[in-house]
Formats: structure tokens, sequence, C-alpha cells
């Protein structure tokens, strides 16, 4: 084999995700009537903002070899934090702050730290007490939404500060600017994933933990860095959740964990770390959205959605077995 | 001779009631090369493990360049100057050998205050390095997943010689190499230690031993059993040492 053959054939595998969601658009646009138009489009994208978020901060943390389950739960918590300051229905306080626009950096500011401190606590128990990530973070997601079911009493809060709802609202280029904070985020930690030391050093941690720790490398505040990074993105989830649902509910974004979870592994992330990019998670999350918008269409039940992500995933799962059984034979 | 880089004064490592190490004392001098050699379980690892900053001793101490020294993490050897190379090998296989050559060292530059790893610098660097060793790999930006055991070694053995420090631990280094890898490998110990920099090797082969160390530390059941230069002394008389014939501490004349 050529090495240019082999070069674009290693492009493929690595961007494989990419193809698959160029195909699946291309099926859908062909055979579903209306599919075809910009407004489908960015719907597709504006539907997946919120559990892209999510999918960052559980890709940074499964690609550095650990896991994170709390996610879904921090997000609802925060949602649910910032619903209750700023919202003026239901359980809201409806707190006021002049001038109006305060109340976006202040909310978000609260989102942040109830996922930052969450996420410190996960970290500080994997990483000191040499405890396994899966459970750690599967008590955090029991136990931070029994926190949400107590602050809120079960019940909802409704009616957004239209300060906040403004960013739900306010598009540019045809896209809710939540839908751009979303790629925003997506970029920015693509690159500090693929061009920093931090990044480089995460990967590395996933590949080999001892090798890391010989080099010299101080994997523990690494690994918390990322436990935080993981909690703050999935509370940066739950501030975007609460705006486009003007509120928030005591069983907000259930589910969403294991959606992220499908793109993570749709998107080539492998969960026994050190492999997979975020640009291909953010495929992973477009081309979950992309079918749940073609499911929505043809008017199929929705209770396909689900069906349909578990052999996605399952898919997903001998697609990665299958490269690598090509990329040997490269070798 | 001159001050020791290195003393060890009555090391020992007790695991719970098991005394892996009851009491290990020698010294190894810049430029020097020291083979450590020892029966299967006589603790050769564990002492290796102990300077480079993955144990800690029980009791004892240590000193490095003339001062007290633990290092509480390998970062802490490290930055002392003390690089070590292991017997199960310390490589990152799913990212690539420039990656893996420069890990927890990479070159940075800023572009609006954020350090951003520097690729083309790092590469060039590798490149020259193991172009010196006259190691051959095909694609520096290969994963080294790719590559074979006997390459993977290479890196690791290249990724000490470049970063040198003071002092080099080499855990069984030749494991998986070739005969004439083999021979390169014992080449750039001997160039290692000709720019002042001591080095341990632990080995299994007698015949390695004797052609690369100025001195020979056998170890038995935890302690120092015979501590001679190579000139002083004979294949025979180190594996009496090793199984245990000959007293310790005693270098036999001949």
């Amino acid at each position: 084999m050529s090495p240019r053959t082999r070069h674009s054939l290693e492009l493929v595998l690595d961007n494989l995700v990419w193809f698959m969601l160029v195909f699946v658009l291309a099926v859908f646009s062909t055979f579903i009537p209306n599919f075809f138009q910009l407004g489908i489009f960015a719907n597709i994208i504006e539907a997946s903002s919120v559990l892209g978020v999510m999918s960052i901060g559980l890709a940074l943390v499964i690609i550095a070899g650990h896991m994170d389950l709390s996610v879904e739960s921090v997000a609802a918590l925060s949602a649910m934090a910032v619903g209750i300051m700023f919202c003026s229905s239901g359980i809201g306080l409806g707190l006021q702050l002049h001038p109006d626009w305060l109340m976006v950096p202040v909310s978000l500011a609260v989102a942040l730290a109830v996922g930052a401190i969450i996420g410190v606590i996960n970290g500080f128990l994997i990483v000191r007490l040499q405890m396994s990530a899966f459970i750690i973070t599967l008590a955090s997601y029991i136990w931070v939404r029994g926190l949400v079911l107590v602050v809120s009493g079960g019940r909802s809060a409704q009616d957004l500060a239209p300060a906040i709802r403004w960013f739900g609202i306010q598009r540019l280029a045809g896209l809710p600017l939540t839908a751009w904070i979303a790629v925003g985020c997506f970029v920015v930690f693509s690159l500090i994933l693929a061009k920093t030391p931090f990044g480089r050093h995460l990967v590395m941690i996933g590949g080999n933990e001892t090798a890391t720790f010989r080099a010299g490398i101080r994997v523990n505040r690494n690994l918390i860095i990322a436990f935080v990074l993981a909690g703050a993105i999935a509370g940066l989830a739950g501030w975007l959740l609460a705006i486009r649902t003007s509120g928030a509910t005591a069983n907000l974004g259930v589910g969403l964990l294991f959606n992220a979870f499908a793109a993570v592994v749709i998107g080539g992330v492998s969960l026994k770390g050190g492999v997979g990019t975020l640009p291909g998670v953010y495929a992973g999350v477009l081309l979950l959205s992309a079918i749940n918008t073609a499911i929505n269409l043809m008017a199929l039940p929705a209770n396909f959605t689900q069906v349909i992500h578990g052999l996605l995933v399952l898919a997903a799962v001998l697609l990665d077995a299958f490269k690598q059984t090509i990329r040997q034979k490269l070798a | 001779m001159s001050e020791p880089l290195l003393v060890l004064d009555n090391v020992t490592k007790n695991y719970g009631a098991i005394r892996a190490l009851r009491g290990i004392s020698f010294s190894i001098a810049r430029g020097e090369v020291v083979a450590l050699l020892g029966d299967n379980g006589a603790g050769k690892s564990t002492l290796v493990k102990i300077i480079a900053g993955g144990l800690e001793p029980t009791s004892g101490r240590m000193l490095f360049e003339g001062r007290e020294f633990l290092a509480k993490t390998p970062a802490e050897a490290k930055a002392a100057g003390i690089e070590t190379v292991y017997q199960d090998l310390s490589l990152c296989t799913n990212v690539d050998v420039v990656a893996n050559f420069f890990m927890g060292r990479e070159i940075t530059r800023k572009v609006l205050g954020v350090p951003v790893l520097d690729e083309r610098a790092m590469e060039s660097v590798v490149a020259k390095a193991l172009a010196n060793a006259g190691t051959r790999i095909p694609s520096l930006r290969t994963k080294v997943e790719h590559l074979s055991g006997g390459q993977r070694q290479a890196i690791e053995l290249n990724r000490f010689v470049h970063w040198g420090g003071k002092l080099v631990l080499l855990d069984e280094p030749f494991a998986a190499l070739g005969v004439e890898q083999t021979r390169r490998g014992l080449d750039m110990i001997r160039q290692v230690a000709s720019q002042g920099i001591g080095v341990v090797i632990i080995t299994h082969i007698m015949q390695q031993a004797f052609q690369v160390a100025d001195r020979i530390v056998v170890i038995r059941q935890g302690v120092v059993a015979g501590d001679v230069a190579r000139n002083k002394t004979s294949p025979d008389a180190v594996i009496n040492m090793i199984t245990g014939e000959t007293l310790a501490g005693a270098g036999p004349a001949g």
C-alpha cells in the first residue's frame, strides 16, 4: 500500500463519524419530503445545543480514562438554581437585578459554580481516595438529582427573566445565541484538547496513567481539573436548558445522560480512554439530533427514538472494533 | 574518586511483614556505570523505585550530590536530575512518537497568553535525536501502538539519552531488543556515562553487565551481597554472589 492511500485511509477512519453524518443527511434529504431546507438544518443544530455542551464535559473525562455519570443531574441542579433565583412564577423567587443584563452573568456564574463544586467533590473523591469514578459519579448522579427534588419540593419554576431568555430568542445567522454558545464551546475545547499541554496530558493519562505519572506529569491535579471542567460544563448545559424551557422542573433533563454517552461513543471516543476528539463528538451529537428530527418529520411515534439511539450506540461500538482491525492491518 | 553522586545508606523497605530491602548501602560516582545484579525477587526493582520516587523507603537515607535526598514523586526525582527507564515500558501507545518523547516536557509557545504545543519544534528535536542514535522509525507521527517492541524500547532509550540529567536508572532496558540494537544500547550507555552522568543498570544477563559496567553490585535477599570493580572479578564469582555461595561484601581476588 502506498503511503498516500494509507494516509487517506487513516483520514477516513479518523473522521468516520463525519462521513456518517453527511451520508445520513444525504439519505434523509433524498427520501424524507421537506427535510432538505435550511430551517431543518438550523433546527438540528439548535436542538442539539444542550446535549452537545454536556457531551463535551463527559468526553473530556472519558478521554482521560475515567467517567462522569453525574453530568445530567448536575445540569438539572444548575438549571433549578437559576430557575429558583430568576423565575417569576412557580417556586421562582423572581430576583431582580438592575440593570437587567446583570442577571445574565450572575445566573451563568451560579450555574457554573454549582457544576464546578460537584465536579470538585467528584474529582477529589476519585483521585485522592482512589475510588472508582463509576461508583462515585453514580452516587452523585443519584444524590444531586435528589437535591434537585429537595430544593424544588417536586414543583417547578416558570417564566425566566426576559433578560436571560433573550439568549434563546435572539438569532444570529438563523441560529439562536444558545446554539452559538454550544458551537463556541466545541471550538474552544477542541483547541484545548488538541493544542495545549493540558489537553495532551489528558489524552496521555487516558492512554497510560502510570507512564504519565513516571514522566512527572501531575496526574491527580490534571484529573481533578478535568472533573471540575466536566461539572462546570454540565452547569452551562443546565443554564442553556433553563433558557430553553424558560424555567426548571424537578425532572428536567432526565435521560440526557444516555444520549450524551451515545453521542460520545458514536463520536469515536473509546470508553477505555485515551482515544477520541471533540469534533468527532460534535458530529455524534449532530447525528443523533438529525435522526430525532427525521423521526419527527416522518411523524413516527417518538417512542422509536430510544430504540434507534440504542441500535446506533451498538453500531458505533461495532464500528469501533472494526476500525481497530483495519488499523492493525494498516500498521 | 571525587564526591559520590548518589549514596545509599542502609535503605530498607518493608511491605507489611515482608522485608523487601533489609539495609542497602552503596554509592555511585559521576560518570560511573554500576550494574545491579540479583536473582528474581532480590529487591532490585524496589530499590530503583525508591531512588526514582515511586516508593518511599521504610528507613535509611540517601545523599544526592552530597545533600539529603528523598523524592516523593517521580516529578521530584526528575527535577533533581534522575531519569528512569522502567522494565515495563513507560510509553503512551495512544499518541505519536513526538508526544511520547516530550511527555511532560512539551515545548510550547504563547498564543494570546495561552501555552500552545509547538509541534514543529518538537518534531525537529526528535528527528535529530533519533538520527544521532541511528534509530530508524518510519514516521514520527505514527502512534506508538503501531510500532514494534524494539522500536518502542529504542524510543525510551533515546528519550533518556536526550534528556540526560545527572543520574540514569535503567531497569532491564534491553529485554525486547535484538542483538544489534542491544549493542547500540550498550554504546549509548557508555556515551551517556562519558558525559559525566551516573548510570545504574539492572540486568539479568551477565555478559551485558561485564560489557558495560565499571562496577558490579549484587543484591541478595534485600542486602548488598557484593560490590566489586568489574576488572577485579569474573562472571563465575558474581554468580556465586547472586546464588549465595560467597559471604556478603566479599570481593574475590582474581
